[in-house]
């Protein structure tokens, strides 16, 4: 991808997921994302209907009429994207490859925390982590962020979750809101899961093909494990090999779904054709 | 009469040379030339058992089948029909004197003289295939079992069937065997005429002196050898007939008149033999054979049977077996 048409391709992504970001997600990503921590800002005096729990009593003492604390949001947040760039997110029988749907979310994601002045920290990850960007405030952070996300060549194929969850627990010492992408073709990634969801506010989005779900009829053919690279002819005239491919992806897909319940982390499915805003939304307002 | 399979141009054979290396070649090329399909996973497809893909080198292996095929029949194969006839420019009369007298049943040849001869004279008359053979038995009297005649088969079939069942009296009238073998050859018009005469005793019957008999040869220009059969000293030879009709064995002396056979074969310009086993009787007539030459002249005829629509078709077959499997069984949509 020569320069040129790398910015022509930030440049509309920009765009589309600005729009996105400003029109439809607004303030949903705000409320959603609060931010636990609270900071003090100063006191006032007590007004009825005031929590009693919050009266400051050594001003109270001091003053001899009740103050109360006033506690302030704390809005300095950090959105950590965390990206699976293995072989198997280039893959997509409609319209887009998951690897493009990825990074329209993530980039949609990363205008909404734009326009919130959170920081924006990037990890692309495949069977190691292959990329880790900081979290900044910015725009042309954010650029840069997205021209990663579009042109990355990952040097390993397979995936590996454990490990990239592991490496947000250990890298960022403040609480963050971290997204991971990706398709969870990987298994046993529980209890670095459970790690990595105490330590962030974690969302899993997984992105899938509507071909994993479901494998037609295309007789004896040669295909190619995405993952692995491993090459073997296939037998798709089988309807119990078809069930079993199929029945591989639902397995992962519960295992995903499990596992993200069990530790209070967010769960989000997205399939590559239909529409990721409309699950996004749905997301961010039950979590609100 | 040879059947065989030659190839008219076995050098297209080197063609098949080829089917290693196109084996070899679809061994190493044939998975990296196939259109292929990316799948996020084949972790589903891990334990499937389908034999289809396992039996997919059945494609490739069918056109080289086919290939292998159509060189064998680019190198024309023919069935090659040799028939030989053979021609005599001059071929010669043969007469067999056969004595079937009781003693012909002594066992001193295994398993007695009369089978033995019978096996040895078979070989005789195959060996002798250009000539025309007559058959003389005689024993107290003689009869032509077959006149001269250049059909073998009959010969070799009256000569199986010759047995001592005692249908001619008994004895031995070698003078009669004699005359009667003359009697057949007198009005042959070969160049060459023999009589082969066997005896295992002394003239003892018929009214035909041998002498006599040997004068008419001489006459009618008839060589004649002589052999006598029966080992030296005593044999094991029919002495009575037991009233069930078998016979009585016992030891007795062979006698056999050696002056009048020599005499014969010697006036007649003949050879006298004397066998006394299986073996010796053999080579007897083995040296017969060779001293009777005859001039042959043999044509061959090569009759050719094109062969190459055979292995042609298989191989259509096979392409179109090979066609049939890839769109159906083996199809991929891709």
């Amino acid at each position: 991808m020569d320069a040129k048409e790398l910015l022509k391709k930030v440049r509309k992504i920009e765009i589309k997921t600005r729009r996105l970001s400003a029109d439809i997600f607004g303030g949903e990503y705000h409320s959603a994302f609060k931010g636990k921590g609270m900071t003090f800002s100063e006191v006032r005096s007590y007004q009825y209907g005031d929590d009693v729990r919050v009266i400051d009593w050594n001003v109270t003492a001091r003053y001899n009429e009740p103050f109360v604390k006033v506690f302030e949001e704390e809005r300095e947040l950090t959105l950590l994207l965390v990206v699976d760039v293995s072989g198997s997110e280039v893959f997509g029988t409609v319209n887009q490859l998951k690897r493009e749907i990825i990074t329209e979310i993530a980039a949609t994601l990363a205008f909404s925390a734009l326009q919130n002045n959170d920081k924006v920290g990037l990890v692309l990850f495949a069977e190691t982590i292959e990329k880790y960007i900081p979290p900044k405030r910015g725009r042309s952070h954010l650029l840069r962020i997205i021209r990663e996300l579009l042109e990355f060549e990952p040097k390993t194929t397979k995936t590996n979750i454990g490990h990239s969850l592991e490496f947000i627990s250990s890298v960022l010492k403040k609480r963050a809101i971290a997204f991971l992408l990706s398709d969870f073709i990987d298994d046993n990634y529980e209890r670095e899961l459970r790690i990595a969801a105490k330590k962030h506010d974690l969302t899993g989005i997984r992105v899938y093909d509507p071909r994993e779900e479901s494998m037609p009829n295309i007789g004896v053919t040669l295909a190619k494990d995405a993952e692995t690279g491993k090459r073997s002819w296939i037998n798709t005239w089988s309807k119990a090999n078809r069930m079993k491919y199929g029945g591989y992806f639902k397995n992962l897909e519960k295992q995903f779904q499990l596992a993200f319940q069990r530790n209070s982390a967010g769960v989000v499915n997205c399939r590559t054709d239909q529409s990721y805003v409309k699950k996004l939304l749905n997301y961010f307002k039950t979590r609100g | 009469m040879i059947d065989q399979i030659v190839f008219e141009n076995p050098e297209f054979l080197w063609l098949l040379c080829l089917m290693p290396i196109g084996a070899a070649g679809y061994y190493f090329f044939w998975t990296s030339s196939r259109p292929l399909v990316k799948l996020p996973s084949l972790e589903g497809f891990k334990n499937s058992k389908s034999f289809i893909p396992k039996a997919l080198p059945l494609l490739p292996s069918l056109q080289l089948f086919a290939l292998g095929f159509f060189v064998l029949g680019l190198a024309r194969p023919q069935i090659v029909n040799v028939s030989t006839q053979s021609f005599t420019s001059s071929g010669i009369d043969i007469v067999m004197a056969i004595d079937v007298s009781s003693s012909m049943l002594a066992r001193d040849l295994k398993p007695n003289r009369l089978t033995a001869l019978k096996e040895v004279a078979a070989n005789f008359i195959e060996d002798r295939y250009t000539d025309r053979i007559g058959l003389v038995v005689y024993a107290g009297e003689s009869y032509t079992k077959t006149p001269i005649t250049s059909d073998q088969s009959i010969v070799k079939n009256a000569l199986s069937q010759v047995s001592y069942q005692g249908i001619l009296q008994d004895g031995t009238a070698i003078g009669m065997g004699l005359a009667t073998a003359v009697n057949r050859l007198k009005d042959s018009k070969s160049k060459s005429k023999v009589i082969i005469l066997l005896t295992d005793g002394v003239n003892n019957s018929g009214f035909i002196d041998p002498l006599a008999a040997v004068e008419l040869a001489k006459e009618f220009n008839i060589k004649t050898y002589t052999i006598g059969l029966g080992s030296n000293g005593q044999a094991m030879a029919p002495v009575a007939i037991l009233p069930n009709g078998q016979f009585q064995y016992g030891l007795t002396e062979v006698e056999i008149d050696q002056e009048l056979l020599q005499e014969i074969a010697q006036s007649t310009g003949g050879q006298y033999f004397r066998a006394t086993d299986n073996r010796s009787l053999e080579e007897i007539y083995e040296e017969i054979n060779k001293l009777e030459k005859t001039e042959i002249e043999e044509f061959k005829y090569y009759n050719y049977q094109e062969m190459y629509r055979m292995p042609v078709i298989i191989g259509l077959i096979l392409l179109v077996m090979q066609w049939i499997l890839r769109k159906t069984l083996f199809r991929s949509f891709i």
